[in-house]
């Protein structure tokens, strides 16, 4: 396997959500994008002159607003700085935090806040969802309706450099060990021939562990914040990002190991049935991940230490976000060869 | 018999019988006399004596009555369902009282349960009611100068085909379809009642395939402003609740390129085109420039089915509304999967199952695709796949 090694460290320094809830009418966008902004930026002991850029992410078709980053550039602090826009589907969170990574790891900024938004009420999800699917093939047959939970909420995240964790941060700091990001194209039909294409699921993981020298996923990682947007899949996939084989998911579920306090717990958090505002969703994932290291996740903080966490994406069909983050900066010594 | 706040004089005192309450009337001992006057009015007595109740029509004089009760037909009506408050009729005069007023207004809703208005059943209006009521509603002054001829062919229940002639300022129709014809509209007669009621929108149901339309597509426009809008007989108004409603209906155009329009093509002639990947060999559907498993480019077509195999379905039984129309479909629906003969084993499409065979549906079952009538090149060509039957009896 090829050594995959970044070109600097990347740590998250701050966390803040607002509450979610399916119709957040207190706010609007703006006021629900600062709220967040705000917490991450009191989460960090930062102010908004110490962010160096600014990552934004939204499904805009959804909202049905062009540019939406514009509008909220009040509630992200954008004004006068230097800011990006990521529209990824359901995966948006994460890509946010994949961009912020590589932003920092780059070593074009010292400092970056990402905001993730939704508000599902405003716009038409099911306009938007129609105008996703292909022209040519599928949108005269689809019927347009987001199938899992439907939320408001926003969620932000503050990355910095290694270099700039080490002058001291207010929270520990949560590193970002290596992110992927997958689709092998399958189409959901391809799922349900004959037989099965290996999914993006499996693809993303198998690469990410193998570059990464983690033999055992089961006993390495601590907790994995899992984005499973419907009940009925989250069984399906911890098979194929744990590279299991036949039914051992289904024995390790029987076995009580998914529990939160089993061997390997899944989404303390509630997980994205409990809500999807969905620029925000994937990006709650590795969100909570890192509040289980630092031990910040109240009231559903797993008991056991939190070291090693999993956390991933999904959008459409099955575009894959997968992520590593660590309590300590130790990993550097693995073979990769 | 006229009636007001849907419903009429005659049946308030019909029903009074069976409104009684004769343990609560044991003591009373009284004649009342009832005078409605206008249209669906009348004369009425009720006597009522130690529990017991005779309602008679009374074509002379009120006689021998303790109290008497005056009023038009419409204010009997609206004060008996509470739409007119008993005391603003009193001091407005519109309702007078011979006798005790007071003691009435006690009495009465002491030994008579409450008048309700019988329920109406909401008028079912068919295509060929409207389509028949159109000439009354032509406007001469919008459709000067218009010479068209416009076929309806109008299927399904209530349906028919009729001609509209508009010529010379005026506006005749007739059965069947004449020829020649300046257009001509096809679609099921509930769609053309729910066009012209108003729960269907025209370009809605035009965009989506529920009209077909022949020959001058502008004239099939513009017949709408010729006719004042149908009313259903006996509607009450609703009251005005002002609401907005803004749907953009956008036009919209995609080139397939040469991989995706061989495909459709192949549609056309009624063909399943794949393209097939040198280096895996799985078939491609949709076909596409390169089989992203391999990445290679993939060049050559090969024809599948047009038969297939039924690999896995789902049966649905709660539809969510299509965005596109706001329609629901009938449920159940069956979705199947299904490789086509020739193809490689994970390249399934996903297809319609014609309703008939859900009963019948299992995996492994072999399918044969359902056409169109007329095929364009489109996804709209291909309905769906139905059981094949000729399989099905071996």
């Amino acid at each position: 396997m090829k050594k995959h090694a970044k070109n600097g460290n990347v740590a998250i320094i701050g966390i803040g959500q607002t509450s979610f809830s399916s119709h957040k009418e207190d706010q609007n966008q703006v006021e629900m994008v600062q709220e967040a902004v705000i917490n991450a930026l009191a989460d960090a002991g930062l102010k908004i002159g110490d962010i160096d850029c600014i990552v934004h992410g939204n499904m805009e078709l959804f909202e049905m607003q062009f540019a939406p980053d514009l509008w909220h550039s009040l509630g992200t602090g954008a004004y006068g700085k230097d800011e990006y826009r990521i529209t990824t589907g359901g995966t948006t969170g994460a890509t946010l935090v994949c961009a912020a990574d590589n932003l920092v790891a780059s070593g074009l900024y010292g400092t970056v806040l990402a905001i993730g938004m939704e508000k599902l009420q405003e716009g038409n999800t099911t306009g938007g969802i129609t105008n996703m699917a292909d022209p040519l093939w599928f949108r005269n047959l689809q019927t347009g309706a987001l199938t899992g939970t439907t939320s408001d909420g926003a969620c932000a995240m503050i990355f910095t450099s290694e270099e700039k964790v080490k002058q001291g941060t207010k929270n520990p700091p949560v590193w970002i060990r290596d992110h992927i990001q997958v689709h092998r194209e399958e189409t959901i039909p391809n799922l349900f021939g004959f037989n099965k294409p290996e999914m993006t699921h499996h693809c993303a993981a198998r690469t990410l562990f193998a570059r990464n020298g983690i033999q055992d996923p089961v006993a390495y990682f601590d907790v994995f914040e899992m984005y499973d947007p419907s009940a009925w899949w989250a069984v399906d996939w911890l098979r194929e990002f744990f590279l299991l084989k036949g039914d051992e998911h289904l024995r390790m579920l029987e076995a009580g190991d998914f529990d939160l306090d089993g061997r390997i717990p899944i989404n303390p958090s509630g997980g994205v049935i409990a809500s999807n505002p969905i620029g925000a969703t994937a990006m709650l994932r590795p969100a909570e991940a890192a509040l289980q290291i630092r031990g910040d996740a109240g009231g559903h903080q797993i008991k056991k230490e939190v070291r090693h966490a999993l956390a991933s994406g999904f959008g459409g069909t099955f575009w894959t976000v997968l992520m590593i983050l660590e309590k300590e900066l130790n990993w550097q010594e693995v073979n990769h060869d | 018999m006229t009636e007001y706040f849907g419903t009429t004089v005659a049946d308030i005192f019909a029903t009074m019988p069976k409104r009684f309450k004769p343990e609560e009337a044991k003591e009373v001992d009284i004649a009342i006399g009832y005078e409605a006057t206008g249209e669906g009015g009348g004369k009425w007595k009720a006597t009522i004596k130690h529990g017991t109740l005779k309602v008679e029509t009374v074509d002379g004089d009120l006689t021998g009555c303790k109290t008497t009760i005056h009023t038009d037909a419409e204010t009997f009506v609206g004060v008996t369902l509470g739409k007119i408050g008993a005391l603003d009729a009193l001091s407005s005069q519109k309702l007078r009282v011979a006798g005790d007023p007071k003691f009435l207004m006690l009495l009465l809703p002491k030994i008579f349960t409450p008048y309700a208005a019988p329920e109406k059943k909401p008028v079912s209006v068919t295509a060929r009611d409207i389509i028949t009521t159109i000439a009354e509603r032509f406007r001469p002054e919008k459709a000067e100068g218009v010479a068209m001829t416009i076929g309806y062919d109008l299927t399904g229940e209530g349906g028919g085909r009729w001609t509209i002639v508009i010529r010379d300022g005026k506006c005749a129709v007739r059965g069947g379809l004449a020829d020649p014809l300046t257009v001509k509209m096809t679609m099921e007669a509930k769609t053309y009642a729910g066009m012209m009621l108003g729960t269907i929108e025209a370009v809605t149901a035009f965009t989506s395939g529920q009209v077909k339309i022949e020959g001058d597509m502008a004239a099939a426009g513009a017949t709408a402003k010729f006719f004042r809008k149908y009313v259903v007989p006996g509607a009450t108004e609703a009251e005005e609740l002002i609401s907005l409603r803004v749907t953009n209906a956008i036009e919209q155009r995609f080139a397939t390129g040469p991989v995706m329009g061989h495909w459709f093509a192949g549609l056309r002639e009624k063909k399943f085109l794949a393209n097939r990947c040198p280096k895996c060999g799985r078939t491609q559907i949709p076909p596409r420039e390169i089989c992203a498993w391999c990445r290679v480019r993939v060049h050559e077509f090969v024809e599948v089915g047009p038969k297939g195999v039924v690999t896995h379905f789902d049966i649905v039984y709660f539809a969510s509304p299509d965005p596109l129309t706001g329609a629901v479909r009938d449920t159940p629906y069956a979705t199947a999967y299904v490789v086509f003969d020739g193809s490689t084993e994970r390249e399934a499409v996903t297809m319609d199952l014609k309703k008939e065979d859900i009963p019948r549906l299992k995996e492994g079952a072999r399918v044969r695709p359902v056409w169109a009538e007329v095929t364009t090149g489109s996804s709209r060509d291909l309905i769906g796949v139905a059981l094949d039957e000729q399989e099905e009896s071996l």
